[in-house]
């Protein structure tokens, strides 16, 4: 490769080239797997927090079982429009990597002496049915535990298994919507509460756009299994991992918990405004939008001079003016005044080039608003290989985001293939642990 | 197993709270140096800590930028809001590897230690001859983790990134948001906090290849690339289609029904994809027509079959409180939830049941409630043991007992500038102003 691709603007060009080296994305499948030595087992149902857990795990090399009922997950018809790929949507066939893919029916008693079988063998568990239900079916914990007392037991529910709330509403389903909706973030995420010009229905929480209620929950007990896991190689001993989606948002809800119990108030909906550092906001500019951050006083010093604003910065001097949630609408005017005449590649230009004058103020940081498409076709990516598209047997063309552990020196992530068809691995599977 | 015994009732045992303290943790013999400032870094060692890793945490002389960062420009006992946030249970040590002496300090630490993370500027480290080159040499054990924006190398590694560029270089931005309006930023660092959820994720992997073979391993993790793994079927729809997928507000474009809806006392998220729940939401509308049309799932999601269909649930909705169509959703069997806030949390009977919510005295601050990290574990659950201490506030207790230095040593350092500790005219360095000098401190001087 281009040696000027490798280090980029580095700071240190040899250390560039030496974690390129280290971590070539080229070299990956010479390399070993950090868990090829686990065995799980995602009986996950109609739900992608269960399914990119198992992803976390695959793409580091642990051996995924993926056991769906005879008519297949439910969770390969969530799908953008209903589009679907012979037997599944296009969410499916990104997070079927890696996957084998078994069906076994857990209703009948074949099935559960079947299950049972492999759990045995098995590591890990995933489930994401309400809670009590596979325990209902004989296959809970308490039973699982008795034939496997190393058996990592890794539940996702929105309300969890235990809690008065597990109970309460613990016949509801597990969804998305339900994880940012009580994961607390939602509540302050949305357009602003405290700018006059945003019209009444827009006045509400919003989600995020992709489904991060469900990655987060996924992720989580991804997290989990691991340092279970690391336990388990330890002491011989299992455990129950109960990985609430809604838990796992509020966990990252910044200080909004601590601003309640030290000031005994709540954060406001704050759009693209930010109460603790601000200028921090998307600006409209003449192609889209771009990032603005110029949040320490000498930023903002800095920014006031490149947009010829002096009077602003009087205004606005330090950050407690500019914190105040009445005068950020007013300052976001202002700046996007200014940037509304430019592209978001000529502002970029601008401040680049007032970084390199030796009497700059402070540094301004931009950065693009880039759409999916745009994204795509950049050269960092391509060179980083942040996707990866290939012929598929079972689904044809796609393209899909890569391993984004595959930068680990010793045992890169990866994806070996994107999915597989409902029971494609069923011959496979039942031969190699239970030689039928 | 008492087949006597309720699933609930055994589940509740399996949790006993009480027991919290007297429950092994999973990473108790990990040692994590912490070389991070801001969001990313930090937190990346915070959810090891929670869940038993002991991690130090090195500032430089002007501390964490973080110490700076908090709503509203409002301290608490001098306390920056945003540092406590992805700070527990951590030591806290003033030393800025970039001096030479300092350098050689860390080192003997690296002997020691097991993880190194750090998310300065791609190659800082190197700079001061602590890549992962040189720590390797002398501890082979030693996992090292960088994070950065764009990763250590490629053209646009050394760009800088924020979490809410992240955020749009990543694509999050343009698909959030309502489909009239403009993007959203999330109302949180949401970049910067699932980055360091799977940056903790890698070093986890790391340590059991490690306790398999004895290797340890360099990570570069991509802070922009990590959002977009997250962005689900966003590409593949991009690639296959030829189209930027839209934002859609709170209605979900691959569950049909699944989004926020009006009530007469708030909004409801709601959800109800398969055909049983479908059925169930349905009737609970009396609305079994639109399940006879509607049956299939797949069909639900063709555009004009969604805007359709959540029209007449949204006018439903409004003639409902939101208490009333989360009893429906239990009864019927769909999904239906209120939308929390941070005190719905707070006060939340189910969360402090779960440990999610921990309530516990700290040293330095006194009465805190803050959120525990997840997941709930049976056998080594996640803990807090206290919140953010002031700059060096641990230099003590850390160079005597890990680098086994006595006092005298220590106050030499101390005097030479290589070691130091919250400068008194910097309020959110230091202590709470009604500090008494030892409350919290680890060593007897």
């Amino acid at each position: 490769m281009d040696d000027k691709r490798i280090i980029g603007l580095a700071v240190n060009e040899d250390y560039a080239r030496w974690t390129h080296k280290e971590t070539n994305p080229d070299d990956v499948s010479r390399k070993p797997e950090a868990l090829d030595d686990m065995l799980v087992l995602d009986v996950s149902y109609g739900s992608f927090a269960g399914l990119f857990a198992s992803s976390i795990l695959a793409e580091m090399g642990a051996e995924v079982i993926r056991i769906e009922p005879p008519q297949g997950d439910i969770a390969r018809k969530m799908t953008p429009y209903g589009i679907m790929i012979n037997d599944s949507g296009l969410p499916y066939i990104v997070e079927g990597r890696n996957k084998f893919h078994i069906t076994l029916d857990l209703i009948h008693e074949e099935g559960k002496t079947l299950l049972k079988k492999l759990v045995k063998r098995a590591d890990v568990l995933i489930e994401t049915f309400k809670p009590a239900y596979l325990d209902g079916l004989g296959l809970g914990y308490r039973q699982l535990r008795q034939i496997n007392s190393g058996l990592i037991y890794c539940a996702i529910h929105s309300y969890g298994h235990f809690g008065s709330n597990a109970q309460k509403y613990g016949n509801q389903p597990d969804y998305d919507i339900i994880g940012q909706a009580r994961g607390v973030v939602m509540s302050i995420t949305g357009e602003s509460e405290l700018d006059g010009k945003v019209p009444e229905a827009y006045n509400k929480p919003l989600k995020h756009g992709n489904w991060m209620g469900w990655h987060t929950g996924g992720a989580w007990a991804a997290f989990g299994i691991n340092a279970a896991m690391l336990y388990k190689r330890k002491t011989g001993k299992g455990q129950f991992i109960d990985s609430s989606p809604p838990e796992g948002l509020m966990a990252m809800s910044n200080y909004v918990m601590q601003y309640f119990h030290t000031a005994g108030e709540h954060m406001p909906r704050a759009g693209n405004y930010d109460y603790a550092v601000f200028p921090y906001t998307y600006e409209k500019c003449k192609d889209g939008y771009t990032f603005i951050g110029a949040y320490s006083d000498s930023s903002w010093a800095a920014l006031c001079e490149i947009m010829n604003r002096p009077d602003l910065q009087q205004q606005f001097p330090t950050s407690k003016e500019r914190l105040v949630p009445e005068n950020q609408p007013i300052i976001q005017h202002e700046i996007e005044k200014f940037t509304t005449q430019y592209t978001s590649d000529e502002l970029l230009k601008m401040i680049t080039e007032y970084s390199r004058r030796p009497d700059k103020k402070g540094v301004v940081v931009m950065g693009r608003l880039e759409s999916p498409k745009d994204v795509l076709t950049r050269d960092h990516w391509k060179d980083r290989k942040t996707f990866i598209t290939l012929n598929d047997p079972g689904y044809g063309e796609v393209c899909v985001q890569n391993s984004s552990f595959k930068a680990m020196s010793r045992t890169p992530g990866r994806v070996k293939w994107v999915c597989r068809p409902i029971g494609a691995d069923n011959d496979l599977i039942y031969q190699k642990y239970l030689a039928m | 197993m008492d087949p006597k015994e309720s699933y609930h009732e055994f589940m509740h045992k399996l949790f006993d709270l009480g027991e919290l303290f007297e429950k092994p943790e999973s990473l108790k013999d990990i040692r994590v140096l912490e070389v991070c400032a801001l969001v990313i870094g930090p937190s990346t060692c915070d959810f090891l800590a929670e869940f038993g890793a002991e991690v130090i945490k090195f500032e430089g002389q002007r501390g964490d930028n973080m110490r700076f960062v908090t709503p509203y420009d409002y301290f608490w006992k001098n306390m920056s809001l945003g540092l406590e946030i992805q700070n527990h249970n951590k030591y806290w040590v003033g030393m800025h590897l970039g001096e030479p002496k300092a350098k050689k300090l860390f080192l003997e630490f690296v002997k020691k230690s097991d993880v190194v993370v750090d998310n300065l500027t791609p190659g800082r480290m190197a700079e001061w001859g602590l890549s992962y080159k040189e720590l390797k040499e002398i501890n082979p054990r030693i996992i090292q983790l960088h994070v950065s924006g764009y990763g250590s190398w490629g053209p646009w590694t050394g760009r800088t990134s924020y979490d809410a560029i992240a955020q749009s270089m990543g694509g999050l931005s343009a698909i959030t948001g309502f489909e009239e309006r403009g993007p959203i930023k999330s109302g949180v660092w949401i970049a910067d906090w699932i980055t360091g959820l799977m940056c903790s994720i890698g070093i986890l992997s790391a340590l059991n290849y490690r306790e398999r073979t004895g290797e340890g391993q360099f990570i570069d993790y991509l802070q922009v690339e990590n959002v977009i793994r997250w962005l689900d079927w966003t590409w593949l729809y991009a690639f296959k289609t030829g189209k930027d997928r839209k934002r859609s507000g709170n209605r979900d474009l691959s569950i049909c029904p699944s989004d926020l809806f009006d009530c007469v006392d708030g909004w409801v998220a709601l959800a109800a994809f398969s055909e049983e729940e479908f059925r169930g939401l349905c009737k609970a509308m009396n609305r079994l027509d639109l399940y006879a049309v509607y049956t299939d799932p797949l069909e639900r999601l063709k555009d004009e079959n969604a805007r359709e269909l959540l029209k007449a649930i949204s006018e439903w909705s409004r003639t409902k409180r939101v208490a009333e169509v989360e009893a429906l959703g239990s009864k019927y069997g769909f999904a239906a939830s209120r939308v929390l806030k941070a005190s719905d949390a707070y006060y939340s009977e189910h969360y402090r049941e779960r440990g999610a919510i921990q309530e516990y005295e700290d040293a330095l601050y006194g009465d805190m409630v803050q959120h525990c990290y997840p997941p709930r574990l049976s056998e080594t659950p996640s803990r807090l043991k206290w919140g953010c201490r002031p700059l060096g506030f641990d230099n003590e207790y850390i160079f005597t007992t890990i680098l086994n230095m006595s006092l005298e040593e220590i106050k030499k350092l101390k005097q030479k500038g290589i070691i130091f500790k919250w400068n008194p005219k910097v309020p959110s360095q230091g202590p709470p102003p009604d500090w008494d000098g030892s409350k919290g401190v680890r060593y007897r001087g």
